[in-house]
């Protein structure tokens, strides 16, 4: 038997194709998207399906304080998706990438294959959870949690099919980037002004036999 | 160049549980090929080494898939799910058809072998060989197909997995003759000849071995920033320990000196030692390989 979901999946030509565009001049490091996707998605103590990366540079007074808002990206090519042993991990037409908890087993490979750690383990579900593009709300004509919340207006959605939606107009003229575009994954979500400070890793981790 | 200010802490995907699951695969897969060696491929010398082989390879991978169902969320749904819902693009939807027909292939093999039924034995040895390979090569592959982490995103993985494979599986193998011989025959006398060729090949595979790690170190260091510094906390940071000193000091180089020096290979003592050590060492590879190659941050 194959994925279910390839049945359910919608056929027509005009489907949107939804995305985001994470406008950096305009953000403004609040983390007023975290604290919206938590609350929207009811997500757990200790671990976050959007999040605010923040770093500082420079030396005084030639400083300042950079941010990547990050979140699923929604890959137009998800590694998640290829990888997921029982088709799981599947994107809808609108380009949306979904965790179908029916069929989710919680094997982690995803987790392992995904360039951007954005997935997790839900802990009370023992399954795979991350950004839906809040789906519901998107299917309802709402604007992701996220979205609405931002008091800068720093990330807009819509729908990249449409020349005419702000997404596009956007992508189309400003000077966008998308993170590690070197992986193959296509992302869907775009920065204006990324700093790549905060792109950096660190060398270094805490091993589990550590205290 | 920046100071972080705030970042999340992301989980760690696979950890020592796989390493359990892939090091159990590894000596299954490695004592199933000593087993075949005199029954599908005629060389005699080895031939009692091939009943201990396929009992020693059925019940390394009947315990295997027991690490892979505690890692897993879900255990019963797992396996219902990856039999329902395949996706042929996942190298892990294989895995369930194999660690299903390989340990039922070895049984029918071990039976018509211990029925002394030459012509049956051969042909299950035969075609249990491709599975053995399959059954441990995918691992490597299940590793070399996430493309997020640098140390496992490359081709060598598979082959890097089926000689450690091997030379765990040799070291097992003299360590369970020689307890064998000594305490559970009426002799009491081992094998001194079946012990010495299984040393040998030992030693030939550790060489390959180690000149596989280094053809993907080599690699790592030149490559891009993420698989530079990924070497670099192996070689020189908080993983050096298990991965310079445990699985290549101890787990290949010595044990491979050992071996090819005639008058340490003929000593039990110093086989006994290189075969432990090796057995230590690729576990430690495990989990260099599974924990250490992913515990470092993406982003
Ligand atoms: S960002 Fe990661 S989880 Fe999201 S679609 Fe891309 S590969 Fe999958
Ligand atoms: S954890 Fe769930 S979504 Fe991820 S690969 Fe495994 S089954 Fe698929």
């Amino acid at each position: 038997m194959s994925n279910p979901h390839k049945k359910e999946q919608h056929t027509g030509k005009d489907l949107p194709r939804w995305g985001m565009v994470i406008d950096l001049d305009r953000c403004v490091g609040c983390h007023t998207c975290e604290i919206a996707c938590k609350m929207e998605n009811d997500v757990p103590l200790g671990i976050w399906r959007s999040w605010v990366k923040e770093i500082e540079k420079g030396k005084y007074p030639n400083v300042v304080r950079s941010f990547r808002p990050t979140l699923c990206n929604h890959c137009e090519n998800p590694a998640c998706v290829k990888v997921c042993p029982v088709g799981a991990a599947w994107q809808r037409e609108d380009g949306i990438v979904m965790v179908d908890p029916h069929l989710c087993v919680g094997c982690r490979y995803c987790m392992s294959a995904c360039p951007y750690e954005v997935r997790y383990v839900h802990p009370q579900k023992g399954m795979i959870d991350k950004c839906d593009f809040c789906h519901t709300r998107v299917d309802a004509g709402l604007k992701p949690s996220c979205v609405e919340a931002c008091p800068a207006s720093a990330r807009i959605f819509g729908n990249l099919n449409d020349p005419k939606s702000d997404v596009s107009k956007l992508v189309s003229t400003k000077s966008v980037t998308t993170l590690k575009p070197e992986m193959g994954t296509d992302p869907r979500v775009y920065y204006i002004g990324l700093d790549m400070a905060t792109m950096e890793i660190k060398r270094e981790a805490k091993l589990v036999w550590e205290k | 160049m920046g100071k972080v200010v705030f970042d999340v802490q992301y989980q760690t995907s696979l950890a020592f549980l796989i390493s359990y699951y892939f090091y159990c695969t590894g000596l299954s897969a490695g004592s199933f090929m000593i087993s075949t060696l005199s029954y599908g491929f005629g060389f005699t010398k080895f031939k009692p080494a091939s009943k201990m082989g396929v009992v020693a390879a059925v019940l390394l991978l009947l315990l295997a898939p027991q690490f892979l169902l505690m890692q897993v969320g879900w255990p019963i749904k797992s396996v219902w799910n990856h039999f329902v819902y395949f996706n042929p693009v996942s190298a892990m939807s294989y895995g369930a058809f194999l660690l299903m027909l390989y340990p039922v292939n070895s049984i029918i093999y071990g039976i018509f072998m211990f029925k002394g039924n030459m012509k049956m034995t051969k042909i299950f040895g035969l075609i249990g060989i491709p599975m053995a390979l399959a059954v441990h090569g995918y691992t490597g592959w299940i590793l070399a197909l996430a493309v997020a982490r640098d140390y496992w995103n490359t081709g060598l993985m598979p082959i890097v997995f089926l000689f450690s494979a091997m030379v765990s599986g040799i070291s097992m193998m003299i360590l369970l003759i020689i307890i064998r011989d000594r305490f559970f025959t009426k002799e009491k006398v081992i094998n001194h000849d079946l012990i010495d060729s299984l040393a040998k090949i030992l030693g030939w595979l550790l060489v390959v071995d180690l000149f596989l790690v280094f053809c993907d170190y080599s690699v790592l260091l030149y490559s891009k920033l993420e698989a530079q510094e990924v070497a670099h906390f192996m070689l020189f940071g908080k993983m050096s320990f298990w991965f310079v000193i445990l699985e290549n000091l101890i787990g290949k180089v010595i044990p491979m000196i050992i071996v090819f020096i005639p008058g340490m290979r003929r000593s039990y003592f110093w086989l006994i030692l290189a075969a432990l050590m090796n057995m230590a060492g690729i576990l430690a590879m495990r989990v260099v390989t599974v924990y250490g190659g992913q515990v470092l941050p993406l982003m």
